[in-house]
């Protein structure tokens, strides 16, 4: 794509994001949002292979109908209450819609059904922004809109956890597993969000340096496929080290990163007195943790049946720029020890 | 509920209905896109007449038509690479990406 293009788009993705965060207007937050789904559309489809257009194709319908009902609910809601102040949206039937709405932007269970296949179609780098970066505003929408009443809450995070574990069990593909695995976390995030606002942000942090961390090591082998992984150790062998630890953050394990979302929400769920939804959060991740293991096997822990002495691939003078992947992975991996220095930074 | 408000809902929800069944063409969910679009567009130009006497938010179903323009002309321009790429609009041709 022409560099000039490639910078406005890429422009219009932060100034999209930025609109949202900086307003406290709903239809300039509902401006933002559409702005980041109309300047995404060029780069999920700029290789024009048939999965791209088809994968653009479905994206396009998704946020469309789920913008159109974000401002839908806004407008009721102006015509009920007078009111457009995102911080004075009552807890009524539209601020429901307009946490449904919300929803389907960022691909929480019932409304996820786009997000695997979107995924698949996609380059690991637009994967990437489309798991870490379009998230970002819709989250923060959420996060604002400070619901008393959490049932709808629950039930998103539970299903999603539920969905995200239960539907990447029988996926090779790599993008459809990372695809599952940003709906299960998303479910964490949005279960705990009408109790603690701050643990949910804790979890939003945690899972976006988790994801970078993963989508890098896959971008750095072009790997798409469960069998490609298998191949790593003779590319790269570190990474055959480092990603499943990763992957084990990921799916919740201590003393690894991954644990500390996990462990907050499960006490503060406790804490207020729903400790049998704590129970089937924690269960449902075990979905999660069994593909994950298996992306960890394949990696690790077999060896393709190849001639051994053949297998070196030629090692030519690549430069791959990995600062951001390192920082990443090791705060996936290392973080859990410094969570009460991170609790006392995260009042709000 | 005021009768404007029942109006526009239920456009609304027609078009949504629309877009939510719609199963053989593309360009009929995109047809009703706009119909969601347009109902929007009314809701707004009825809140600024009704509600906004002062009317200094009078721009807001401008600003909408533009989106919704922006939001249309993608909408084209994503049938016709699917139909340079899937050779038809149908949409059980777009079934390339299942597992």
């Amino acid at each position: 794509m022409a560099p000039p293009i490639y910078s406005a788009l890429i422009i219009s993705l932060g100034l999209g994001t930025t609109m949202t965060f900086a307003s406290t207007h709903w239809y300039l937050a509902w401006m933002g949002i559409e702005i980041n789904t109309l300047a995404i559309i060029p780069l999920m489809s700029q290789n024009h292979t048939p999965r791209a257009t088809e994968a653009t194709t479905k994206y396009f319908f998704a946020q469309a109908t789920a913008s159109a009902t974000l401002l839908f609910a806004s407008i009721s809601n102006a015509f009920l209450t007078g009111e457009w102040d995102i911080l004075q949206t009552p807890n009524t039937l539209t601020s429901s819609l307009i946490t449904l709405a919300l929803a389907m932007k960022i691909g929480l269970a019932p409304l996820h059904s786009w997000m695997p296949e979107v995924m698949q179609g996609l380059s690991l780098l637009i994967g990437l922004i489309l798991s870490t970066w379009q998230k970002l505003a819709p989250l923060y929408l959420i996060y604002q809109i400070q619901p008393t009443n959490s049932n709808i809450f629950i039930t998103l995070g539970l299903l999603s956890i539920i969905v995200g574990g239960w539907g990447g069990f029988n996926q090779v593909q790599l993008r459809k597993i990372l695809a599952y695995s940003s709906i299960a976390h998303l479910g964490w995030m949005i279960l705990i969000l009408s109790f603690s606002p701050p643990l949910a942000l804790l979890t939003i942090l945690i899972y976006l340096m988790m994801t970078f961390s993963l989508f890098s090591s896959f971008m750095l082998t072009r790997t798409t496929h469960i069998n490609s992984l298998a191949t790593t150790w003779a590319k790269i062998p570190i990474l055959t080290i480092s990603t499943p630890l990763v992957l084990l953050s990921l799916g919740g394990l201590p003393p690894l990163t991954g644990f500390m979302p996990k462990w907050l929400i499960l006490q503060e769920l406790t804490k207020q007195d729903l400790a049998p939804i704590a129970t089937l959060a924690a269960l449902s991740s075990l979905f999660s943790l069994y593909f994950y293991l298996r992306l960890s096997y394949a990696m690790t822990l077999t060896m393709p049946p190849n001639n051994p002495a053949g297998t070196l691939p030629w090692r030519l003078n690549t430069r791959h720029n990995t600062t951001m992947m390192s920082l990443t992975t090791t705060s996936t991996i290392c973080l859990l020890p410094v969570t009460p220095a991170i609790m006392a930074l995260l009042p709000f | 509920m005021t009768p404007a408000h029942f109006a526009f809902s239920s456009a609304f929800m027609l078009g949504l209905a629309g877009l939510a069944f719609h199963r053989t063409h593309f360009i009929s969910a995109l047809l009703c896109l706009e119909g969601l679009m347009l109902s929007l567009f009314i809701a707004l130009s009825l809140w600024t007449e009704l509600f906004n006497l002062t009317h200094n938010s009078a721009s807001m179903p401008m600003i909408l038509l533009a989106f919704s323009a922006c939001e249309a002309g993608t909408g084209l321009a994503l049938l016709v690479a699917t139909t340079r790429t899937h050779s038809t609009n149908r949409l059980k041709n777009l079934n390339l990406l299942q597992c």
